[in-house]
């Protein structure tokens, strides 16, 4: 089966030959059908100029993109059907209603009124903005409008949907609700979802693999837990109750990064030197009330590479 | 091209036109006023000098502007369209839908023709009401007029909108200066024999000469050369093309850079 989105060797280039801008660096991925992909990087990796090319708003030095194995540029119009984009940093036309602006979207995609009506009314009203339908858009607020560019992302019923930073500005239980419509929409009908964030909680939930950016280049394509793995450790805390000493003494013993709080030491270490530590402890008689082990986090791994960066 | 598509632009501008008084100040205040002011000056003038020489002029000054009219509102109608797109942050919404740039240039034409017809019926009724002239004395001829100037306003149109969709907003004023840039060239108020001679072949180079210079003809002498209406048909066809072809490229050229930028 032809992966839903296909990019290979994927390069832009600004500026003039004698002084390039290289914004995205031959790049080669691919997205499944059915698969959330995230696209990760620090600012200025290239995520959005990505986007756009996929888009077809931007158009590539060299490189190929295919939808479900047609070549992009050539069926442009026929592949556009069925791919769709929202972002936050994009508005609709505000002097129009939210009703207005769902009908002459539509109509670009083939839908009749009737039509867009039938499929729009059920998203506004899951994104809880159906009674916001004869408004403005100028009316509502940012994170209503982003709601509302998910409805008319969804409600063409796409097979693919590339979004740049859908949940930027959404309150908590709001973005944590679009994450859940998602996973939904996804298990419900299939569809593939390119997805950037900064969010990194969010795409280790919702992303079944991910991509990292870096100065236009990909340098990681893993699962979010192997990617963080690579580069930290877990993080253990204890809260000591008697060996305060003989805890640091072993930490020292086994060049283990340690911090400690008061009663409270943070130990840094890899998952397979866990359970020996803590052996050790129970041997050296270290008597603790409280142990909290946190995994590495995608944010770590993020927080490694824009450290590199700057 | 598909009609759906062409009616999702329609309907996006018919309904930001519904919505804006700037708009429907273009479409009925602006109109208005000229017609007024025009027309008494040129009354004015007449009543000043009462000879047969000035006999026609109120009905000349009010047919060129109304025939004027048509030429700008085709122009401006296409850059405005491109321009709406700029200030709502649309840009990349619109164009990456499977809408094709052909599909939204006929969107935009067909709200423009719809447009015109309003503004061109309330300015005919306005000039009958207030000064009892009938623009229409010029009979069957007033269509092919119309629809020349206003192929000639679309390919002002498209001009400028080519340097907006390559430049973006720094430009956004040429949409309202490109068409006053042809006025003085198409001998809207005045025969092309009262310019320079070296403006004068600028004039023919121009479709609308020939509309306005064939309009004084027949108001004068009751006859139209028809050779100059083919002339312009002719001319506007090229150019259209011309134009068209342009905003197409320079349309592919502003991708290169990304439609993100212009928004």
């Amino acid at each position: 089966m032809d992966p839903a989105l296909a990019v290979h060797q994927l390069k832009k280039v600004y500026g003039s030959s004698a002084k390039p801008f290289v914004a995205v660096d031959a790049i080669s991925f691919s997205l499944k059908p059915g698969e959330i992909l995230g696209l990760l990087g620090p600012n200025g990796c290239g995520k959005t100029t990505t986007i756009q090319m996929l888009l077809g708003t931007l158009s590539y030095t060299s490189g190929s993109i295919h939808y479900f194995g047609r070549e992009f540029p050539l069926h442009r119009a026929d592949i556009l059907q069925s791919v769709s984009f929202a972002s936050t940093y994009t508005s609709l036309p505000y002097s129009l209603t939210v009703e207005e602006n769902l009908h002459s979207f539509g109509l670009l995609y083939g839908l009749s009124k009737k039509e867009s009506t039938k499929r729009s009314d059920p998203l506004l009203e899951r994104f809880g903005i159906l009674s916001k339908k004869k408004q403005k858009v100028s009316a509502l607020s940012a994170g209503q409008v982003t709601r509302l560019m998910l409805v008319k992302a969804f409600y063409i019923e796409p097979k693919v949907v590339l979004l740049d930073e859908p949940t930027a500005s959404l309150d908590p239980d709001i973005a944590s609700e679009v994450c859940a419509f998602l996973q939904e929409q996804r298990n419900k009908t299939g569809l593939s979802i390119l997805f950037t964030s900064h969010k990194m909680n969010e795409v280790t939930a919702l992303c079944d693999r991910t991509i990292f950016l870096k100065r236009g280049k990909i340098i990681a394509d893993d699962l979010p837990l192997n990617l963080a793995k690579s580069v930290a450790n877990f993080r253990i805390r204890l809260t000591i109750s008697d060996g305060m000493k003989r805890t640091i003494a072993l930490a020292e013993k086994q060049n283990i990064l340690y911090r400690i709080e008061q009663r409270m030491i943070q130990l840094s270490l890899e998952e397979k030197a866990i359970p020996p530590f803590l052996n050790a402890l129970i041997l050296s008689q270290v008597a603790y009330t409280n142990i909290q082990i946190e995994e590495p986090s995608l944010e770590d791994y993020f927080l490694h590479i824009a450290e590199k960066t700057l | 091209m598909k009609l759906r598509r062409i009616l999702g632009v329609f309907y996006r501008y018919y309904y930001i036109l519904l919505k804006g008084p700037q708009q429907l100040s273009d479409l009925f205040y602006w109109p208005f006023i000229d017609i007024l002011l025009w027309g008494l000056t040129s009354v004015w003038i007449q009543s000043q000098n009462p000879g047969d020489a000035q006999k026609d002029l109120p009905l000349m000054l009010l047919t060129g502007l109304i025939f004027w009219q048509i030429t700008w509102r085709g122009s401006i109608d296409v850059s405005l369209s491109l321009l709406q797109e700029f200030w709502h942050r649309n840009l990349v919404n619109l164009f990456s839908t499977p809408l094709k740039i052909t599909e939204w240039a006929a969107g935009v034409i067909l709200l423009c023709l719809c447009k015109l017809c309003i503004t061109v019926c309330f300015g005919i009724a306005v000039v009958y009401f207030l000064y009892s002239l009938n623009i229409l004395t010029i009979g069957w001829m007033f269509f092919p007029f119309a629809v020349s100037l206003l192929i000639f306003g679309w390919t002002i149109g498209f001009l400028a909108a080519s340097a907006i969709i390559y430049w973006g907003h720094q430009v956004e004023t040429i949409a309202f200066m490109v068409g006053f840039v042809f006025a003085p060239f198409s001998a809207v108020f005045y025969p092309v024999s009262v310019l320079p001679m070296w403006t004068q072949i600028i004039s023919w180079c121009l479709p609308t000469t020939y509309v306005f210079e064939g309009m004084r003809s027949l108001l004068t002498s009751g006859t139209f050369p028809l050779t100059h209406l083919w002339i312009s048909l002719g001319l506007n066809i090229v150019y259209l093309f011309l134009s068209f072809s342009l905003f197409q490229r320079t349309y592919q050229k502003s991708l290169t850079k990304g439609l993100a930028r212009l928004e």
